[in-house]
């Protein structure tokens, strides 16, 4: 479980996150949404250690201030919002250094199959060979998510779970390779890993999360299921903007359509 | 078991992407041609000493009435041997340095030459060579033959930690402001050295001639054990800073996400670049661009991967100045060229190359 307590941060001088307390248990995948500064991806950052913290944070039950580099790798993996290489790195060589330290938790002898299957995992078998540059900008943040699968390839290693943190993972992917990492997440988590991932789309959100957070101003304005979270009165406190939510039948599902100025206007007529 | 290994071996190899059966092969023919530019470089001189006819006295080969003139023995032994190996020494310490320093801020274009760092070096050598026999007198009876490498240290040291803290905002450095920053430090070291050199007097200014004319000419047991031991400490350290570079490649953040301690990678990088370019830049004065142009000619053999471009990048840096220092001296024979002319006549022009190929395929 990632517990964290009181969570604050401060940036040159100015509060960016005003005490978030929240907890991820595994086996569950937490989606963290709210608009843009509104301190998602600080949070994220105080989570892997990129950003001094006041509060705690216990990763299963150690406190994450306490853990070497070392430790902390074999317990999480991070995706960052984005990478750039200044080498010519092969795509293998690029989803092999997620190794450098990490226990994926396979048997050494077909560790080095390992990289292939990572990029099985994300679409992109038999693009080992290629040089990283040479990829899209899509291509690239799916090779980056293959390191970081590498790197805890087993979600759950000598009865000890393990996570993934992902800063926006679909950012600049096309519908289906979004749909596929987001099925590669859950996945994830329902063999026992734990995830927490930034998103701005709100229906994958709706779809994949076991939990949101909503996030604004460096506040959490809420912490649920989505199906209790997701109301139209909460998406206009934390995004500013109107927006329906509704409910997809059978599953019970919320989704969150947006509203033109045109649709309020026409609402407000009707 | 053997076998298996092998098996596994060949396996890995086919792997698409996977480079590393060319790194170890690599290694192997580096080696080689090490071993050869060593033997070029024992057998070249002015003298008419022959190296083999030295070994076969030393092993009692020679026929009989035959024997090694002591001369000829005098001249392998003090001249030949030391200078082969303290070009050995520096061509691999000056390689693997800016390798390292490549790595340290993710740029294939830092070399402690271009960015200040050996001019910082430099100013600490003129200082030790200047006021070494006045203001610093004693601190020069208490470091004995080590003063001039220390104090090359202490200012390659100094021109390092600057050079990143202007140079790197939250794990990013910035190449313009690297480069930048370098030419402030350098002139700066530069202007502080002129100022040295100015209140020097006549003796110490041929001291400051030979020293600064970039040359293994003066190359004896003395230089080697002065320098030797802190070359050899700052590659022996590098050799285990692989995985953390490569990981470094990704920032640093991402590095310490992958379980790289990356401030304590950070320090030993920054002293064993200032104690590898400290320790040359004492002994040799300055020999430019072998530490962009051997590092990048790797990477374009091998690849990225620092696990085999720092031994890679020491065996042919050490080759690349043997083969320089053997052209050197038998361009203009029986004088002698300073070796820095030959090696910035090769990179120069290398380094020129780089720009425009880069240019096309990458931006930064």
């Amino acid at each position: 479980m990632i517990q964290a307590q009181d969570i604050t941060v401060d940036i040159a001088g100015r509060r960016i996150l005003h005490g978030v307390s929240f907890s991820a248990r595994p086996g569950t995948l937490t989606a963290v949404i709210g608009p843009n500064g509104s301190g998602k991806s600080t949070l994220l950052k105080a989570l892997c250690r990129d950003h001094r913290y006041g509060g705690t944070i216990r990763l299963n039950t150690q406190d994450l201030a306490g853990l070497t580099p070392a430790q902390a790798a074999s317990l999480r993996a991070v995706l960052p919002q984005a990478s750039n290489l200044p080498f010519p790195f092969t795509v293998r060589e690029v989803v092999a250094l997620g190794l450098t330290a990490g226990r994926p938790g396979v048997l050494p002898g077909t560790l080095h199959r390992l990289p292939e299957q990572a990029l099985a995992r994300v679409d992109l078998a038999g693009f080992g060979g290629r040089f990283y540059g040479e990829l899209s900008g899509g291509e690239q943040q799916r090779v980056q998510l293959a390191r970081v699968l590498a790197q805890v390839w087993i979600p759950v290693l000598d009865g000890v779970p393990r996570y993934l943190l992902l800063d926006e993972p679909v950012s600049s992917l096309d519908i289906k390779h979004q749909i596929l990492i987001m099925d590669v997440a859950r996945q994830f988590a329902r063999e026992g890993g734990g995830v927490i991932a930034i998103l701005h789309d709100l229906n994958l959100a709706a779809i994949y999360a076991d939990q949101i957070l909503a996030l604004r101003d460096g506040r959490l304005q809420g912490c649920g299921a989505p199906a209790d979270l997701l109301t139209d009165q909460l998406i206009a406190d934390v995004f500013d903007c109107p927006m329906r939510v509704g409910m997809v039948p059978p599953a019970h599902i919320p989704f969150v359509l947006p509203q033109s100025a045109d649709h309020v206007e026409l609402a407000a007529a009707g | 078991m053997a076998q298996v290994l092998t098996e596994g071996r060949i396996r890995t190899a086919r792997l698409a992407g996977d480079r590393s059966g060319l790194g170890q092969v690599t290694l192997a023919v580096l080696t080689l041609l090490l071993l050869l530019a060593m033997a070029i470089s024992m057998t070249t001189g002015a003298s008419g000493a022959s190296i083999w006819t030295w070994m076969q006295g030393v092993l009692g080969l020679l026929p009989q009435g035959h024997e090694i003139s002591l001369r000829d023995h005098a001249v392998i032994v003090n001249i030949r041997l030391p200078r082969m190996l303290l070009g050995m020494l520096i061509g691999a310490g000056l390689a693997v340095s800016g390798l390292l320093m490549q790595g340290l801020f993710r740029n294939p274009l830092a070399d402690p030459g271009l960015v200040g760092v050996s001019a910082g070096a430099g100013l600490g050598a003129v200082g030790m060579i200047v006021l070494g026999t006045t203001a610093l007198a004693p601190l020069t009876a208490f470091l004995g033959i080590y003063a001039l490498q220390i104090a090359s240290f202490v200012g390659g040291v100094i021109t390092t930690f600057i050079l990143y803290r202007v140079a790197t905002r939250s794990g990013q450095t910035a190449m313009a402001t690297m480069l930048l920053a370098g030419i402030a430090l350098g002139a700066l070291a530069g202007a502080a050295t002129g100022v040295l050199v100015y209140v020097a007097n006549d003796a110490q200014l041929r001291d400051l001639t030979f020293w600064g004319m970039g040359s293994l000419a003066g190359a004896n047991w003395t230089k080697i054990m002065a320098s030797g031991p802190v070359i050899l400490a700052a590659l022996l350290a590098a050799a285990f800073l692989g995985k953390g570079l490569n990981a470094l490649t990704l920032g640093e953040a991402t590095a310490s996400h992958l379980g790289i301690p990356v401030q304590r990678l950070k320090h030993i990088v920054i002293l064993a670049v200032a104690g590898a370019t400290g320790a040359s830049v004492a002994v040799s004065g300055g020999i430019g661009f072998v530490g962009i142009v051997v590092p990048h000619l790797l990477r374009l053999v091998i690849g990225p991967d620092h696990r085999y471009l720092l031994p890679a990048s020491a065996l042919l840096g050490a080759s690349f100045l043997l083969l320089a220092d053997a052209v050197s001296r038998v361009i203009v024979a029986p004088a002698e060229l300073p070796i820095g002319i030959v090696t910035a006549a090769v990179g120069g022009p290398f380094f020129l190359w780089i720009l425009l190929r880069k240019r096309a395929v990458f931006s930064w």
